[in-house]
């Protein structure tokens, strides 16, 4: 492998120019997640800590081992969801080690209207169990919640993705040999009583910890039965009579500490063996990362920069360097793990979506995980392209990306558009993570394509009709579509609906990924098969 | 997260700051970098620990670690900070019947100090008797059954005063 | 080599002693048999004789005081002689009789002696008459009353003890007439109490003396040699707990002095093997004789290293009727010697025994030291038996080396599981007055606060805590256990 040579002058006034807007951007994505993470009404946090009860960070950095990091997902999801009332969704994923072993830990947000599950809290809730079923990694589960948000319990009751899911996901991964703890710190009511239920192990504390199908109010409302939160549902009663917890603790600090050595007691996960060297930090500064992305999603920046910023050494060996060369495709090492990297220089073409098929071919042969690194507009579009099978090139690279055995990692740093999305691994293909820069974009089309077409259509409806055309009405449509794209286009409202794994900052990338593909490789790999190449 | 130890009746605290690439501890709030393990286990070793060569014979006895250091020898224990409560972790209030019967003896009244272990209340059940004893250290709130009376399993006989936290 | 006489011989003791004879025995083809309580079944001085016979008794020490038993395993085996090491029944006269009437040699010398030298008042008398110097005394009476109004004749200090004990048991100080009668009284009862006879002995006590002690051989037919001097004043609890070869500031002449007299003494006893003259020696440079051990010393090491002899061979050889090693004129001492007594105590507790489990030896290997232990790791100490686990004894070109040598041996010396003094040794060593040579038996008494452990100084503590925390299983998991790549990554946050 040949250390990549970089092109970028550090001080060149575009470098100086991006990297001033890049940092902004950043600026704004940690000035809106340190909102989402700390910002409570004041009225929270005492009734909080008039109950003895640490805030759930604090649960999870006194659960973590020490010194080791913590890659938390979606710490944005529902931040442009109602009205801002349920920051983070109200819950805090992530991966980290426990008593040595690495798990996900999902806790319940008690400052945010009790715990309470909005729908993005289940989506967010069933994609950590998801994560943990794909990558075979044990859950720790910090439960604290009042249960469903009732008012929306239309969108978190009812259809296969939602709340149910859940449970389902629990009982899955018992099933797979996935182990789960729950720390029981606040309540568990009515749905919120299975993930304990259906842990394999459950601590509860004393006092606070509570678990129930119905709560006292509910219980007197049915029956007439009045009843303490205790005697109903309390630590001695679930550890002593019922059997349903294992564990009391007199207080969160000894359930914590009775997690840690619950977790020290789990066997530790055989992985299978992907090829590694030792690690080395990328020989160019991840921090020029921001002056190399431009400051406009229309402007192209040679993806070879990136990569010489995430990986190893900054050594890449590139496959086919002259050869459809709008996508890079190249081995090379993140935190010593060998992966496959295809990452867009451009539109794909022919020759470039066959490379790229090829080369995820290679990969799952070599058992080498791929990492997409996306900046797409799309495949190339146009008769002749059309009469080159541009589509039929396409389903190949989408076929042999979707059919792949290997773990997949997408990062979204720049634009995602059109069925480049999919064949770049984009969120409905099964990768095992997904990260987005904060300037990235996603959508069908860019908001001025869609904007033109729809005045296109427009335009061609009218003269169908009437034969004139109003073009104010026109220019209202385009700034409409404009602008409304604008809005679903940006990265915000993207991990808001989860449709990613969380926006992480362009540095962080080499550290998310080491510890995406360290995760993913608890999952023995698939046998391998691909359906029906169209050649 | 960090390890309590006892030496000499102080308390130290020790926990993990880095590992790489160096092994970084924090003891008592301060940082030491060990740029050189010791091996595992009881023996002699050496350690370079704030950029000095450190040998030393280190020897496990359970809980305590007996360390010999600079022509010293040092008894070191670690501190459980939840040994008040039982091996299950948590030590409970009350104290409920394992079996249904009738109690024979009350040993301690309420307000008395009783440490773990302590038989609180002699019962029989089944022509056994059985001391019941107390599950953690603390105060007997109540005595719930006198002498004589009888109880359903899981009944609880005796209740001891909740926890007061001590940092 | 001198071929042996005896061709097997039994080692009544145990422990270190026991294993130290049995080298010996082993380095002079002779084969070796150990006597064991069944507590000790798998101890090292089993494990190195050629066979073992096991000895019953109530307790452990019982059974090793247990004569028929001991000369009957003897017989068994078909032992030709007794080495009975120290302590237990070596100077008892007692089992010396029963061994020679077994037709069995004992290495030692004969029941008489043992039983001359036994008893102090004898032996005191037996010096007196011939010519060894002894201290003004009072001589024990049954009636305490009458012995108490002589006492108070010779004046004070007074030192008194039990006539029948030894090893400080029963033994005190009396600086003025009216603590006399109480302080006799008990002395007295003591005596009775351990020794089985009320006894009480008084003489006049010698301020800031100093214990120093002539290690002679015999042959039994008034032929005698000394193998020069031992300061023993280094002293807790009435006990030895440093000796050295030769004593520090001591004139030559008197040196020759007190060798002179102590040849005297063996001579006049026809004394036949081992034995140790022991004197007090005060400031003055007057010395009296103290008493006669009519066997090897705990400390005969400290000869060894500087005169080069076999003191074990020696007492074979004596036994088997070889005569003396060597002429007077041929013994030579070269250097300087000195042993250190490791026992299980708490020196910040008044040197309280301590039990506990050796759960790692870790001996410092060097020419110039000898380590005699009987030890092992994962062995069990107990309070069954003394609580002396081992002695470490090095030789230097000068007493100067000696004291350095023995300090950075007890540094190296890790002995972990079980409280021992070897910390406080090498404090003692280290103080000036110990260098200085200012040695007397109240050096432990008076330089106590000085002899205390310090703090802890600040830049090894936290190399302790680090060493203890990785020496945790828990702790070393958490610390070298964590994955990678989470490990290099550290406590990043994203």
């Amino acid at each position: 492998m040949r250390k990549i040579q970089s092109m970028i002058s550090t001080s060149s006034a575009d470098f100086r120019r991006y990297e001033t807007h890049n940092r902004r951007l950043l600026a704004e994505f940690r000035e809106r997640q340190e909102a989402a993470r700390h910002a409570r009404p004041q009225r929270d946090l005492e009734r909080l800590s008039k109950q003895g009860k640490m805030r759930p960070r604090e649960r999870i950095e006194k659960l973590l081992d020490p010194g080791t990091p913590f890659l938390e997902l979606s710490s944005l999801a529902a931040n442009m969801a109602y009205d801002g009332d349920s920051p983070s969704a109200s819950s805090i994923v992530g991966i980290g080690v426990v008593s040595g072993r690495e798990v996900v830990i999902r806790a319940d947000d008690p400052t945010v209207k009790g715990g309470a599950w909005y729908p993005l809290t289940a989506k967010k809730i069933v994609r950590a169990l998801d994560i943990a079923m794909e990558n075979r990694l044990p859950v720790i589960h910090l439960c604290d919640s009042a249960g469903g948000f009732l008012q929306l319990q239309s969108e978190v009751f009812p259809d296969k993705y939602m709340a149910g899911r859940i449970f389902r996901n629990q009982s899955i991964l018992s099933k797979l040999g996935v182990k789960q703890l729950s720390l029981v710190f606040g309540h568990c009511t009515a749905g919120g009583a299975y993930i304990p239920g259906l842990s394999d192990y459950s601590v509860i504390v004393r006092g606070t910890g509570a678990v129930f199908l119905g709560g006292p109010p509910l219980v007197k409302a049915a029956t007439g039965e009045e009843v303490t939160v205790e005697e109903l549902g309390g630590a001695d009663m679930h550890t002593s009579v019922s059997g349903t917890a294992d564990y009391p603790a007199a207080n969160e600090e000894e359930a914590i500490h009775i997690g840690r050595e619950i977790v020290a007691q789990w066997d530790r996960p055989r992985k299978w063996d992907c090829q590694q060297e030792a690690p080395e930090d990328p020989a160019y500064d991840p921090e020029e990362l921001y002056g190399i992305i431009p400051d406009d999603i229309k402007k192209q920046f040679d993806m070879r920069e990136v990569i010489a910023r995430i990986v190893d050494g900054s050594r890449f060996h590139e496959y086919q360097p002259a050869y459809g060369t709008t996508l890079i495709c190249g081995f090379a090492n993140i935190w010593g793990y060998k992966v496959g990297i295809l990452a867009n220089n451009g539109v794909l073409f022919n020759d470039s979506s066959l490379k790229g098929g090829h080369f995820i071919e290679l990969c799952n042969q070599n058992n080498t995980p791929l990492v997409f690194l996306q900046n797409i507009t799309g495949y190339m579009i146009g008769r002749e392209y059309e009469r080159r099978g541009i589509t039929k090139d396409g389903a190949k690279m989408i076929m042999a990306q979707s059919c792949s055995r290997v773990p997949k990692f997408t990062v979204m740093c720049n634009g995602s558009f059109g069925a480049g999305n999919y064949g770049m691994c984009g969120r409905a293909f099964d990768g095992r993570f997904l990260f987005t820069w904060p300037n990235h974009q996603i959508g069908v089309m860019g908001g001025d394509q869609a904007a033109n077409t729809l005045a296109e259509v427009k335009v061609n409806q009218m003269k169908r009709n009437g034969g004139t055309v109003d073009r104010d009405e026109v220019d209202r449509l385009w700034e409409e579509t404009r602008k409304a794209y604008h809005e679903q286009l940006s990265a915000y409202y993207s991990t808001s609906e989860l449709w990613d794994d969380g926006i992480i900052d362009p540095v962080d990338t080499r550290n998310a990924l080491g510890i995406a593909i360290s995760a993913s490789l608890n999952a023995p790999l698939s046998e391998p098969g691909y359906g029906v190449f169209r050649f | 997260m960090a390890i309590r130890l006892s030496l000499d009746d102080k308390v130290h605290h020790v926990t993990i700051l880095r590992r790489h690439p160096h092994l970084v501890l924090v003891i008592d709030g301060e940082e030491h970098e060990i740029t050189r393990l010791p091996g595992p286990g009881d023996g002699r070793g050496t350690m370079s620990i704030g950029g000095h060569d450190v040998g030393f014979a280190r020897a496990t006895l359970g809980d305590r670690q007996v360390v010999r250091l600079g022509g010293r020898t040092f008894d070191v224990s670690r501190v459980d900070p939840f040994s008040k409560g039982g091996a299950a972790g948590g030590a409970q209030d009350a104290l409920r019947a394992p079996m249904p019967g009738a109690v024979v003896t009350v040993h301690r009244q309420p307000g008395d100090r009783v440490v773990r272990g302590e038989p609180l209340v002699t019962i029989e059940s089944m022509k056994l008797q059985t001391a019941l004893p107390a599950p953690r250290d603390g105060v007997v709130a109540g005595i719930l059954r006198a002498e004589g009376e009888t109880f359903e399993k899981d009944e609880v006989i005796a209740t001891l005063e909740p926890e007061t936290e001590d940092a | 080599m001198t071929a042996p006489h005896f061709r097997k011989i039994l080692v009544a003791n145990r422990g270190e002693i026991a294993c130290r004879v049995m080298r010996t025995l082993a380095e002079m083809g002779i084969a070796s048999v150990a006597i064991n309580h069944r507590v000790e079944a798998r101890a090292r001085h089993v494990r190195m004789a050629n066979e073992a016979v096991e000895i019953t008794g109530d307790t452990p020490v019982a059974a090793h005081l247990d004569i028929d038993q001991i000369v009957a395993a003897a017989r068994a085996t078909g032992a030709d002689a007794i080495h009975p090491g120290y302590g237990f029944l070596s100077e008892n006269a007692r089992f010396a009789e029963a061994v020679a009437a077994a037709g069995i040699a004992f290495i030692g010398p004969d029941a008489a002696t043992i039983s001359l030298m036994g008893d102090k008042i004898s032996a005191r008398n037996f010096a007196e008459e011939n010519g060894v110097a002894v201290a003004p005394s009072v001589m024990p009476t049954d009636d305490l009353d009458q012995f108490i109004a002589r006492a108070e004749k010779i004046g004070f200090p007074l030192l008194i003890k039990a006539a029948a004990g030894g090893g400080g048991k029963g033994m005190s100080i009396v600086r003025s007439a009216a603590d006399l009668a109480e302080a006799a009284r008990i002395a007295a009862s003591e005596a009775q109490r351990y020794f089985g006879d009320g006894r009480v002995y008084a003489e006049t006590y010698v301020e800031r003396p100093r214990h120093i002690e002539v290690q002679v051989l015999g042959d039994g037919e008034g032929g005698a040699i000394h193998l020069f001097e031992r300061e023993c004043s280094v002293q807790r609890r009435f006990q030895k707990i440093i000796e050295e070869a030769p004593s520090a500031n001591l004139p030559e002449k008197l040196r020759e002095d007190i060798c002179a007299s102590a040849v005297r003494l063996a001579a006049a006893a026809n004394y036949k093997n081992a034995g140790t003259v022991e004197y007090i020696l005060g400031a003055d440079g007057r010395f009296f004789f103290l008493e006669m051990n009519t066997r090897l010393q705990v400390e005969h090491p400290v000869t060894e290293m500087i005169t080069g002899l076999d003191l074990v061979r020696a007492q074979i050889e004596i036994a088997a009727g070889k005569g003396l090693p060597l002429a007077q004129a041929d013994v030579t001492a070269r250097g300087h010697a000195i042993e250190c007594r490791i026992c299980a105590e708490d020196p910040d507790r008044d040197f309280m025994p301590e039990t506990g489990q050796v759960q790692y030896l870790g001996v410092p290997e060097e020419g110039w030291l000898r380590f005699e232990s009987a030890l092992d790791q994962g062995q069990k100490v107990t309070a069954d038996f003394d609580p002396m686990l081992a002695k470490l004894v090095v030789h230097g070109k000068d007493r100067h080396e000696a004291v350095d040598r023995s300090i950075a041996a007890l540094d190296g010396l890790a002995l972990l599981g079980v409280k021992t003094n070897i910390d406080y040794l090498a404090r003692v060593l280290d103080h000036g007055a110990f260098r200085a040579g200012e040695l007397h038996t109240g050096f432990v008494s008076e330089h106590k606060e000085a002899l205390a452990s310090a703090a802890i100084p600040a830049a090894t503590l936290p190399q302790v805590l680090a060493a203890a925390a990785l020496g945790f299983r828990e702790f070393q998991d958490l610390a070298l256990g964590t994955p990678e790549p989470y490990a290099a990554i550290g406590g990043w946050r994203n």
